[in-house]
Protein backbone atom coordinates (compact mmCIF):
# COMPACT_ATOMS: atom_id res chain seq x y z
CA UNK A 1 0.00 0.00 0.00
CA UNK A 2 2.51 2.54 -1.24
CA UNK A 3 -0.24 5.09 -1.80
CA UNK A 4 -1.53 4.78 1.76
CA UNK A 5 1.99 5.50 3.03
CA UNK A 6 1.99 8.64 0.90
CA UNK A 7 -1.46 9.67 2.12
CA UNK A 8 -0.37 9.27 5.75
CA UNK A 9 2.75 11.30 5.02
CA UNK A 10 0.55 14.06 3.56
CA UNK A 11 -1.34 14.07 6.87
CA UNK A 12 1.92 14.31 8.82
CA UNK A 13 3.13 17.22 6.67
CA UNK A 14 -0.11 19.13 7.23
CA UNK A 15 -0.01 18.51 10.97
CA UNK A 16 3.54 19.79 11.02
CA UNK A 17 2.78 22.87 8.93
CA UNK A 18 -0.60 24.06 10.19
CA UNK A 19 -0.97 22.36 13.55
CA UNK A 20 -3.04 19.46 14.82
CA UNK A 21 -5.86 21.61 16.17
CA UNK A 22 -6.61 23.18 12.80
CA UNK A 23 -6.66 20.01 10.71
CA UNK A 24 -10.39 19.61 11.37
CA UNK A 25 -10.95 22.87 9.47
CA UNK A 26 -9.11 21.84 6.33
CA UNK A 27 -11.55 21.48 3.46
CA UNK A 28 -9.29 20.90 0.45
CA UNK A 29 -5.76 19.60 0.06
CA UNK A 30 -4.11 20.26 -3.30
CA UNK A 31 -1.37 17.96 -4.49
CA UNK A 32 0.81 17.88 -7.59
CA UNK A 33 1.61 14.35 -8.74
CA UNK A 34 3.82 13.57 -11.69
CA UNK A 35 3.13 10.87 -14.24
CA UNK A 36 6.47 9.28 -13.28
CA UNK A 37 6.05 9.60 -9.52
CA UNK A 38 5.45 5.88 -9.16
CA UNK A 39 1.93 6.54 -7.92
CA UNK A 40 -1.35 5.07 -9.11
CA UNK A 41 -3.71 8.05 -9.11
CA UNK A 42 -6.96 6.29 -8.24
CA UNK A 43 -5.28 4.39 -5.42
CA UNK A 44 -3.78 7.60 -4.05
CA UNK A 45 -7.14 9.35 -4.28
CA UNK A 46 -8.79 6.48 -2.36
CA UNK A 47 -6.09 6.51 0.31
CA UNK A 48 -6.36 10.29 0.70
CA UNK A 49 -10.14 9.98 0.97
CA UNK A 50 -9.63 7.68 3.97
CA UNK A 51 -6.97 9.80 5.67
CA UNK A 52 -8.63 13.18 5.09
CA UNK A 53 -12.05 12.16 6.37
CA UNK A 54 -10.85 10.60 9.61
CA UNK A 55 -9.53 12.14 12.80
CA UNK A 56 -7.81 14.57 13.10
CA UNK A 57 -9.31 15.60 9.76
CA UNK A 58 -13.08 15.84 9.38
CA UNK A 59 -14.21 17.00 5.98
CA UNK A 60 -11.20 17.48 3.75
CA UNK A 61 -11.01 16.31 0.18
CA UNK A 62 -7.98 15.91 -2.02
CA UNK A 63 -7.55 17.62 -5.37
CA UNK A 64 -4.78 15.98 -7.37
CA UNK A 65 -3.24 17.95 -10.20
CA UNK A 66 -1.45 15.72 -12.67
CA UNK A 67 1.88 17.15 -13.79
CA UNK A 68 4.83 15.94 -15.82
CA UNK A 69 7.93 14.31 -14.35
CA UNK A 70 8.20 12.66 -10.95
CA UNK A 71 6.92 15.51 -8.76
CA UNK A 72 5.02 14.49 -5.64
CA UNK A 73 4.24 17.42 -3.40
CA UNK A 74 1.59 19.11 -1.31
CA UNK A 75 0.87 22.40 -3.02
CA UNK A 76 -1.59 24.23 -0.76
CA UNK A 77 -4.64 23.75 1.42
CA UNK A 78 -7.90 25.60 1.87
CA UNK A 79 -9.04 25.97 5.42
CA UNK A 80 -12.12 27.41 7.09
CA UNK A 81 -11.03 29.84 9.71
CA UNK A 82 -13.25 31.73 12.17
CA UNK A 83 -10.51 34.12 13.06
CA UNK A 84 -10.87 37.10 10.69
CA UNK A 85 -7.39 38.29 11.59
CA UNK A 86 -5.70 35.09 10.55
CA UNK B 1 -16.24 32.32 8.61
CA UNK B 2 -13.57 32.71 5.95
CA UNK B 3 -11.81 30.32 3.64
CA UNK B 4 -8.07 30.84 3.63
CA UNK B 5 -5.48 29.37 1.33
CA UNK B 6 -2.27 28.26 3.00
CA UNK B 7 0.75 27.58 0.82
CA UNK B 8 2.52 24.35 1.75
CA UNK B 9 4.82 23.58 -1.19
CA UNK B 10 6.47 20.59 0.42
CA UNK B 11 7.63 17.41 -1.24
CA UNK B 12 5.89 14.38 0.22
CA UNK B 13 9.23 12.57 0.37
CA UNK B 14 11.01 15.43 2.12
CA UNK B 15 11.06 13.79 5.56
CA UNK B 16 12.18 10.45 4.16
CA UNK B 17 14.94 12.18 2.22
CA UNK B 18 16.07 14.00 5.38
CA UNK B 19 16.33 10.65 7.19
CA UNK B 20 18.10 9.14 4.18
CA UNK B 21 20.64 11.91 4.61
CA UNK B 22 21.13 10.80 8.21
CA UNK B 23 21.68 7.22 6.99
CA UNK B 24 24.22 8.46 4.46
CA UNK B 25 26.06 10.42 7.10
CA UNK B 26 26.32 7.43 9.45
CA UNK B 27 27.52 5.18 6.65
CA UNK B 28 30.13 7.76 5.66
CA UNK B 29 31.39 8.05 9.25
CA UNK B 30 32.18 4.33 9.19
CA UNK B 31 33.17 4.17 5.50
CA UNK B 32 30.47 1.61 4.77
CA UNK B 33 29.19 1.15 1.22
CA UNK B 34 25.46 0.41 1.07
CA UNK B 35 23.76 -1.25 -1.89
CA UNK B 36 19.99 -1.49 -2.19
CA UNK B 37 18.88 -4.64 -4.03
CA UNK B 38 15.50 -4.18 -5.69
CA UNK B 39 13.54 -6.60 -7.82
CA UNK B 40 10.21 -8.30 -8.34
CA UNK B 41 9.47 -11.27 -6.04
CA UNK B 42 11.31 -14.44 -7.01
CA UNK B 43 14.08 -12.88 -9.09
CA UNK B 44 16.74 -14.53 -6.94
CA UNK B 45 17.97 -11.74 -4.66
CA UNK B 46 18.37 -14.00 -1.65
CA UNK B 47 20.16 -16.73 -3.61
CA UNK B 48 22.44 -14.05 -5.05
CA UNK B 49 23.26 -12.86 -1.54
CA UNK B 50 23.81 -16.41 -0.28
CA UNK B 51 26.30 -17.06 -3.06
CA UNK B 52 27.91 -13.65 -2.52
CA UNK B 53 28.38 -14.31 1.19
CA UNK B 54 29.89 -17.72 0.44
CA UNK B 55 32.43 -16.14 -1.92
CA UNK B 56 33.27 -12.87 -0.16
CA UNK B 57 32.48 -13.55 3.48
CA UNK B 58 36.15 -14.30 4.21
CA UNK B 59 37.44 -11.19 2.43
CA UNK B 60 35.20 -8.35 3.53
CA UNK B 61 32.74 -7.77 6.34
CA UNK B 62 29.19 -7.85 4.95
CA UNK B 63 26.05 -6.92 6.85
CA UNK B 64 22.56 -7.35 5.49
CA UNK B 65 19.17 -5.77 6.11
CA UNK B 66 16.31 -7.73 4.61
CA UNK B 67 12.79 -6.46 4.06
CA UNK B 68 9.77 -8.66 3.63
CA UNK B 69 6.06 -8.07 3.89
CA UNK B 70 5.73 -11.14 6.11
CA UNK B 71 8.12 -13.77 7.54
CA UNK B 72 11.83 -13.40 8.12
CA UNK B 73 12.62 -16.38 5.88
CA UNK B 74 15.19 -14.48 3.84
CA UNK B 75 17.05 -13.31 6.95
CA UNK B 76 17.04 -16.86 8.32
CA UNK B 77 18.44 -18.20 5.05
CA UNK B 78 21.20 -15.61 4.97
CA UNK B 79 22.09 -15.99 8.64
CA UNK B 80 23.29 -19.52 7.86
CA UNK B 81 26.07 -18.02 5.75
CA UNK B 82 27.37 -15.31 8.06
CA UNK B 83 27.87 -14.56 11.71
CA UNK B 84 27.41 -10.89 10.93
CA UNK B 85 24.06 -9.49 11.88
CA UNK B 86 21.31 -10.07 9.38
CA UNK B 87 18.65 -7.62 10.38
CA UNK B 88 15.13 -8.50 9.26
CA UNK B 89 12.47 -5.85 8.75
CA UNK B 90 8.97 -7.28 8.46
CA UNK B 91 6.97 -4.46 6.93
CA UNK B 92 3.58 -5.96 7.82
CA UNK B 93 2.02 -5.00 4.51
CA UNK B 94 4.08 -2.05 3.33
CA UNK B 95 5.47 -2.61 -0.15
CA UNK B 96 8.85 -0.95 0.35
CA UNK B 97 11.46 -0.09 2.96
CA UNK B 98 11.88 3.53 4.02
CA UNK B 99 14.81 5.50 5.40
CA UNK B 100 13.52 5.47 8.98
CA UNK B 101 13.53 1.66 8.99
CA UNK B 102 17.11 1.60 7.75
CA UNK B 103 18.19 4.16 10.34
CA UNK B 104 16.68 1.96 13.07
CA UNK B 105 18.32 -1.15 11.62
CA UNK B 106 21.73 0.56 11.62
CA UNK B 107 21.51 0.85 15.42
CA UNK B 108 21.82 -2.93 15.59
CA UNK B 109 24.67 -3.30 13.13
CA UNK B 110 28.33 -3.05 14.11
CA UNK B 111 29.22 -0.50 11.45
CA UNK B 112 32.79 -0.19 12.71
CA UNK B 113 33.38 -3.74 11.54
CA UNK B 114 31.37 -3.55 8.34
CA UNK B 115 32.68 -2.87 4.84
CA UNK B 116 29.59 -3.50 2.80
CA UNK B 117 25.90 -3.28 3.66
CA UNK B 118 23.29 -4.95 1.51
CA UNK B 119 19.69 -3.84 1.78
CA UNK B 120 17.46 -6.54 0.34
CA UNK B 121 14.32 -4.55 -0.37
CA UNK B 122 10.77 -5.88 -0.51
CA UNK B 123 10.13 -7.70 -3.80
CA UNK B 124 8.44 -4.97 -5.83
CA UNK B 125 9.61 -3.07 -8.91
CA UNK B 126 7.38 -0.04 -8.35
CA UNK B 127 7.43 1.48 -4.87
CA UNK B 128 11.08 0.99 -3.79
CA UNK B 129 12.13 3.15 -6.75
CA UNK B 130 10.64 6.20 -5.03
CA UNK B 131 12.22 5.81 -1.59
CA UNK B 132 15.76 6.98 -0.95
CA UNK B 133 17.26 4.80 1.78
CA UNK B 134 20.59 6.60 1.96
CA UNK B 135 22.19 3.89 -0.15
CA UNK B 136 25.11 4.48 -2.50
CA UNK B 137 23.35 2.70 -5.36
CA UNK B 138 20.26 0.76 -6.24
CA UNK B 139 20.92 -2.53 -7.98
CA UNK B 140 17.96 -3.91 -9.88
CA UNK B 141 17.78 -7.69 -10.25
CA UNK B 142 15.57 -9.28 -12.89
CA UNK B 143 15.61 -12.78 -14.25
CA UNK B 144 15.15 -14.51 -17.57
CA UNK B 145 11.94 -16.14 -16.35
CA UNK B 146 10.27 -12.72 -16.08
CA UNK B 147 10.19 -11.65 -19.72
CA UNK B 148 12.26 -9.23 -21.78
CA UNK B 149 9.99 -6.26 -21.22
CA UNK B 150 10.61 -5.72 -17.50
CA UNK B 151 12.68 -2.54 -18.12
CA UNK B 152 9.91 -1.09 -20.30
CA UNK B 153 7.21 -1.94 -17.77
CA UNK B 154 9.12 -0.52 -14.80
CA UNK B 155 11.22 2.31 -16.30
CA UNK B 156 11.55 4.35 -13.10
CA UNK B 157 13.25 1.48 -11.30
CA UNK B 158 15.65 0.83 -14.17
CA UNK B 159 16.40 4.55 -14.41
CA UNK B 160 17.08 4.83 -10.67
CA UNK B 161 19.43 1.82 -10.67
CA UNK B 162 23.14 2.05 -11.32
CA UNK B 163 23.58 -1.66 -12.07
CA UNK B 164 21.17 -4.28 -13.44
CA UNK B 165 21.69 -7.97 -12.83
CA UNK B 166 20.01 -10.35 -15.25
CA UNK B 167 19.81 -13.51 -13.18
CA UNK B 168 19.08 -17.19 -13.90
CA UNK B 169 20.88 -17.18 -17.26
CA UNK B 170 21.49 -20.92 -16.80
CA UNK B 171 17.82 -21.33 -17.72
CA UNK B 172 18.15 -19.57 -21.09
CA UNK B 173 18.32 -22.82 -23.15
CA UNK B 174 14.96 -23.84 -21.73
CA UNK B 175 13.10 -20.57 -22.28
CA UNK B 176 11.85 -18.45 -25.15
CA UNK B 177 13.69 -15.44 -23.77
CA UNK B 178 15.37 -13.13 -26.27
CA UNK B 179 18.49 -11.84 -24.52
CA UNK B 180 19.22 -9.24 -27.19
CA UNK B 181 15.73 -7.77 -26.85
CA UNK B 182 16.05 -7.65 -23.06
CA UNK B 183 19.39 -5.84 -23.29
CA UNK B 184 18.04 -3.44 -25.92
CA UNK B 185 15.07 -2.66 -23.68
CA UNK B 186 17.41 -2.00 -20.78
CA UNK B 187 19.54 0.36 -22.87
CA UNK B 188 16.44 2.13 -24.17
CA UNK B 189 15.33 2.97 -20.65
CA UNK B 190 18.76 3.72 -19.21
CA UNK B 191 21.73 3.82 -21.61
CA UNK B 192 24.15 4.27 -18.69
CA UNK B 193 23.02 1.16 -16.84
CA UNK B 194 25.71 -1.48 -16.39
CA UNK B 195 24.22 -4.94 -16.95
CA UNK B 196 25.70 -8.11 -15.47
CA UNK B 197 24.58 -11.50 -16.72
CA UNK B 198 24.79 -14.18 -14.09
CA UNK B 199 23.33 -17.23 -12.48
CA UNK B 200 23.35 -17.10 -8.71
CA UNK B 201 22.45 -20.80 -8.69
CA UNK B 202 25.33 -22.09 -10.85
CA UNK B 203 27.84 -19.34 -10.15
CA UNK B 204 28.20 -18.18 -13.75
CA UNK B 205 29.03 -14.46 -13.80
CA UNK B 206 29.55 -14.35 -10.04
CA UNK B 207 33.27 -13.54 -10.32
CA UNK B 208 32.58 -10.29 -12.16
CA UNK B 209 29.88 -9.40 -9.62
CA UNK B 210 32.20 -10.08 -6.69
CA UNK B 211 35.03 -8.06 -8.23
CA UNK B 212 32.63 -5.16 -8.61
CA UNK B 213 31.63 -5.49 -4.95
CA UNK B 214 35.24 -5.62 -3.77
CA UNK B 215 35.97 -2.42 -5.68
CA UNK B 216 32.84 -0.78 -4.21
CA UNK B 217 33.64 -1.85 -0.67
CA UNK B 218 37.13 -0.41 -0.80
CA UNK B 219 36.27 2.82 -2.61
Amino acid sequence: MHEMSIALEVGRILEDRIGLARLARVITVHLEVGAEAGVEFDSLQSSLDVVLTNTPFVQAKAEIQRVTGDALRVSHVEIIDDDPHY
Amino acid sequence: MTIHTIEIRERVMAKNDELAGDVRQRLAQHRVTALNLVSSPGSGKTTLLENTLARLGGQIQIAIVTGDVQTQNDADRLAKHTDKLVQAIVTGGACHLDARQILTALDRIDLTNTDLLFIENVGNLVCPASWDLGEHAKIVVFSVTEGEDKPLKYPKMFREARIAILNKIDLLPHLQFDLDVALANTREVNPELEVLLLSAATGEGMNEWCQLLLRSAKS
